[in-house]
């Protein structure tokens, strides 16, 4: 217990520290914003309960937010794709359903089964964010594609850090 | 009772995600959230180590090309100053200076904090309201226009970039002085688009656009880029790309702009209206 509030900690850490000395730095055409910080609310344990998720993707959302100097644009999307996470796993669960204390990793359910899983998550939090961020619908299709590219750099980034770590 | 005990039992995720919500767009909701000087210091105890280090750094990268730029601004400035004495001798000057008033003050500043891959761009210099700044003073950097002061704290300013999509200035064509709003359209953080330019006025690319000071921010003919592109629309005003004169990704030193006179003139336009 004790020892996973501090994996998870540090991995809280790292994350934020990536995403905001570099991720944040990146600037790519305009279109390419990856935001990494999302991986934090995919590798919790699949049994957490729903409202400490909750919270603790508003808190990861906050921090983002506080750094970034947005208020509440990430703690929004952050706090969606908590909520979302829930159904999600229920939704892609293998036919033999989760073991207990599992984490969702690529290792243990398939990298296929990981990237549907981080697809559907970081689709969904993309979108409300540059919604969000741009606030207003003109442009519609052009948003769509920055959400959509920024996913599909999250993502790679993402899917890297799950090789990274549990290479390791 | 207990039915609403099993409702709250059966939707307390729900519940719990529309507070954390609520609590998120409120917090978006505030939109003046900058203009909260509360705010803004409590960013910035937040986050000052680090960005400082992370300012120190760049800028440390990037001395050589800020040398150069003062270098060159130096020489500019001392060119300008040889014309301005050879003037005041060669013709009567009045030694009084009453009526020759300083309008414009300027004062350097440094970033702190910079954005340019957001759609809603801002920025943060180490100067505030103890070294005298308030809102709406305008920022120059490079000889080019940087931004507009919306927010002070005792020690800083949040500035908002031209990078903003909620950032409209008034600018106007060097060459024919029409005038014009000019606007980012959140794509390319080196252009920005000029319209209300009517089409029959002659453009062509390589013209200099420059602030017309109507707005009381920003001083006179304060260049803001080139155009490198224009159409015609089916309406009556072109459509014209411009190249902006600051590269935001290499802000490191601004000049903030005082306007003297600006309570005097936003009084008088009070009056008009």
């Amino acid at each position: 217990m004790i020892n996973s509030i501090l994996r998870f900690g540090l991995i809280f850490i790292l994350l934020v520290l990536l995403q905001v000395l570099l991720f944040n730095n990146i600037q790519f055409s305009g279109y390419v914003n990856p935001y990494i910080y999302i991986m934090f609310i995919l590798l919790l344990p699949v049994e957490i309960p729903s409202w400490l998720l909750l919270i603790l993707s508003f808190g990861v959302g906050m921090i983002i937010d506080f750094y970034s100097g947005t208020p509440g644009m990430h703690s929004s999307a952050s706090v969606l794709a908590g909520f979302v996470r829930p159904f999600v796993l229920r939704f892609i669960s293998p036919r033999d359903g989760y073991e207990p204390g599992a984490n969702p990793s690529m290792f243990i359910y398939g990298f296929r089964w990981f990237l549907v899983y981080t697809l559907i998550i970081v689709l969904v939090h993309h979108t409300a964010l540059f919604y969000i961020e741009v606030f207003r619908f003109a442009d519609f299709f052009r948003t769509l594609l920055r959400a959509m590219l920024s996913s599909l750099f999250t993502i790679v980034f993402v899917l890297i850090f799950e090789f990274y770590r549990k290479g390791r | 009772m207990r039915n609403l005990l099993n409702f709250l039992e059966r939707y307390n995720n729900l519940i719990i995600f529309l507070i954390l919500e609520g609590i998120a767009v409120y917090l978006l909701g505030t939109r003046n959230y900058y203009h909260n000087t509360r705010a803004v210091n409590g960013v910035r105890w937040f986050t000052y180590g680090i960005e400082e280090k992370i300012n120190n750094t760049r800028s440390y990268l990037s001395l050589h090309e800020i040398n150069e730029n003062l270098a060159s601004e130096n020489t500019a400035l001392r060119n300008s100053i040889n014309r301005l004495v050879r003037n005041n001798t060669s013709v009567f000057f009045s030694v009084s200076d009453t009526i020759y008033q300083q309008q414009y003050q300027y004062t350097t500043a440094r970033l702190t904090n910079n954005s340019v891959n957001r759609q809603k761009n801002f920025f943060i210099i180490n100067k505030g309201a103890k070294h005298g700044l308030e809102k709406d003073m305008a920022i120059i950097a490079d000889g080019g226009v940087a931004g507009v002061i919306v927010g002070c704290s005792e020690n800083f300013s949040v500035a908002m970039s031209v990078l903003n999509l909620d950032f409209r200035l008034s600018a106007r064509i060097k060459s024919n002085g029409y005038f014009g709003s000019l606007s980012w359209n959140g794509r390319d953080y080196r252009k920005a688009t000029l319209s209300d330019i009517p089409q029959h006025v002659s453009v062509s690319v390589g013209d200099t656009i420059e602030t017309t000071g109507y707005s009381a921010v920003f001083p006179e003919g304060v260049t803001v880029g080139t155009i490198i592109d224009f159409e015609k629309p089916g309406s009556d005003f072109y459509n014209i790309t411009v190249l902006l004169e600051t590269d935001y990704r290499k802000l490191h030193f601004v000049d903030v702009v005082a306007n003297n006179k600006r309570k005097e003139l936003i009084e008088l336009e009070k009056q008009i209206q």
